[in-house]
């Protein structure tokens, strides 16, 4: 066997480590480029497509103070809006989705609330929050009249 | 034999695998781990079945689901996928359960423990996306809520819901994306996590195990007190198997599993949306949060509970194992065990189960005919009304006219209930009426 040489023992340690960092380096490298081209590939889109305006209908399709579920047909499904024409304060729309866990919510003409079935929230004709869990108003969208049309688009943020 | 054994010693690797003693006093118990794999296989071949059929887009899903129902063998083969995955988290709590009472996530077995911390959360991620797949009412209002959950996370929660989702709302996308997660990332996930799970095992024995290796080392004969893991043991597990088996078989034949109506975004029908039944217990507890609390119900508990799962062999510094000498540990389990199981059943008797046609009863009882009515009715605001301490308070008994209870079903008093939903048919409120003339009593 030949004697170890302790200059060149720490030598060779020095490059073994150095090898090793190369090795993890590279391995990393890899991986954190495989993690960005999933987090990029799955991050949410930009929203401009969805807030092309669309035609709900006529004007006259609204009675004032009854607000009225229509579709909007977003990017793969039909979006609930409810379209609500305040007479003199003009057009709004709200997303039906109640804020609190997005259920579906519904319109009770006899109490004049939005009411969702799911754990009680309630809220006015104009998505303000009366009671229960919901922690924010109901989202507004936009809202158009275009002549006669009633045209809306995405959510108002 | 002997040409494997040659090339690969095949038989050092089976000797390892099969020829260990076990304990006497293991019971069907321990096996409970072995039963979770068998389930996990019958999932693997149904669910490659099943993407056979399945078309993953909002236009087809649906309908491929619906074709699949026509036919007697595609009908069973979804039932079993069904009945595998409520087999499947019930074994793999049960499991849980077993190791936590045994105190085997204790030091050597840390890290099994942990591996097995990923297939619980690997199998509630399946079965969560899983519940989408068939595009109905059912799965796509319970995704719609249970991604919201993720939106009341401070700072990023938009993001979050956003990227569940891949956009706003559940659409298409969504469904494509869950059937990716459901049939790759997670199946990958429970894999990787299972091999080591189960090497570690092999490698360290059960913990029951230990007992003998101690006695081992003292120098005692262990043949007494042991039996060989081949074939007496795994005799004992293979039979375990095969009851779990029979259940499944025969469970998915009876009840079989059903397709709801078609998933609509616009919620025409008024669907109310409900969890599938094991996550029922935390459904029932969210509604105990009012609204300002909802970001400690739906971030802060999870949190904990990851904590408590990941954390458990570092939290509990009790070195031993026996339950006896466990008592805060096993408390505590009790106490959290038994209120799960009280939140569930809880949540899930506050849904509406459907009424018979019963006409007008004339000497209504209680119990019989208007306990019914209110818990079909009424109990989704009113949580507590359908006791009879609470239906009494609504009601002067022999007048039916004064009863608040009467004159809000009835239109006489604003609101009229139940608010939001069908009004009561007049026959059911004439047979309130009748009780309370009867006198309200509690029959």
């Amino acid at each position: 066997m030949e004697k170890s040489n302790p200059k060149q023992d720490a030598v060779s340690l020095g490059r073994r480590k150095l090898l090793s960092l190369g090795i993890g380096t590279l391995g990393v490298a890899m991986g954190i480029s495989y993690l960005g081209l999933f987090g990029k590939f799955m991050g949410p889109k930009s929203v401009a497509a969805a807030t092309k305006l669309q035609g709900v209908g006529n004007v006259g399709k609204f009675p004032v103070n009854t607000p009225t579920l229509v579709s909007y047909k977003g990017a793969g499904t039909d979006e609930g809006v409810y379209v609500i024409n305040l007479g003199s304060e003009g057009f709004i729309a709200l997303d039906f989705h109640c804020t609190h866990l997005e259920c579906a919510v519904n319109w009770v003409q006899a109490t004049k609330q939005f009411i969702c079935p799911c754990h009680g929230g309630l809220y006015d004709i104009k998505g303000t929050v009366l009671s229960g869990p919901p922690p924010k108003p109901l989202h507004r969208r936009l809202v158009k009249i275009e002549g006669d049309n009633v045209l809306i688009g995405g959510r108002l943020v | 034999m002997k040409w494997l054994d040659e090339r690969l010693n095949v038989s050092a690797l089976m000797a390892s695998l099969f020829a260990h003693p076990v304990p006497k006093r293991s019971n069907f118990l321990d096996y409970l781990g072995f039963a979770t794999l068998f389930v996990f296989i019958s999932q693997a071949v149904t669910g490659i079945l099943l993407a056979m059929v399945y078309k993953p887009s909002a236009a087809e899903a649906y309908s491929s689901i619906q074709a699949l129902q026509a036919s007697t063998i595609g009908n069973y083969v979804r039932s079993l996928h069904s009945w595998s995955a409520n087999f499947m988290v019930v074994l793999v709590i049960l499991h849980l359960l077993r190791v936590f009472y045994e105190g085997a996530y204790k030091r050597p077995r840390e890290l099994t423990w942990i591996m097995g911390g990923v297939l619980l959360v690997g199998t509630l991620g399946l079965a969560f996306t899983g519940y989408l797949l068939p595009w109905d009412q059912e799965g796509y209002w319970a995704t719609t809520v249970g991604t919201a959950m993720a939106g009341y996370v401070p700072g990023f929660g938009d993001f979050l819901v956003n990227v569940l989702r891949d956009g706003a709302q559940v659409t298409g996308a969504t469904l494509t994306r869950f059937y990716s997660v459901h049939m790759l990332i997670l199946p990958a996930i429970v894999l990787l996590a299972f091999m080591p799970h189960f090497f570690f095992v092999l490698r360290q024995g059960m913990s029951s195990t230990d007992e003998l290796a101690e006695a081992q080392h003292r120098g005692e004969d262990i043949s007494k007190k042991s039996s060989p893991f081949w074939p007496n043991v795994a005799l004992k597990m293979i039979s375990l198997v095969f009851v779990v088996f029979i259940a499944l078989w025969v469970l998915s034949a009876i009840y079989s599993k059903g397709l709801g109506e078609p998933a609509d975004a616009l919620n025409k029908s008024g669907y109310i949306p409900e969890p599938a039944w094991y996550f029922f217990g935390v459904y029932q507890l969210l509604k105990y949060f009012p609204g300002t609390l909802d970001v400690l119900a739906m971030v802060g508990l999870p949190i904990i509970f990851f904590v408590l799962l990941f954390g458990l062999p570092w939290l509990d510094r009790n070195p031993s194992r026996s339950p006896k000498k466990r008592p805060i540990a096993l408390s505590v389990a009790v106490v959290l065990v038994i209120g799960m199981i009280f939140l569930t059943y809880q949540g899930m008797s506050s849904v509406p189960k459907p009424l018979a046609a019963a006409g007008v009863v004339a000497h209504p009882s209680y119990k019989k005919d208007v306990q019914p009515i209110l818990q079909a009715k009424c109990i989704q605001c009113h949580a507590d009304i359908a006791t009879y301490a609470k239906t009494i308070e609504k009601v002067s008994a022999g007048k039916p006219a004064d009863s608040l209870l009467i004159k809000r079903i009835d239109g006489s008093q604003e609101p009229v209930m139940p608010v939001g939903q069908d009004p009561l048919t007049k026959d059911q409120i004439q047979t309130f009426a009748n009780w309370i003339q009867d006198g309200a009593k509690n029959n």
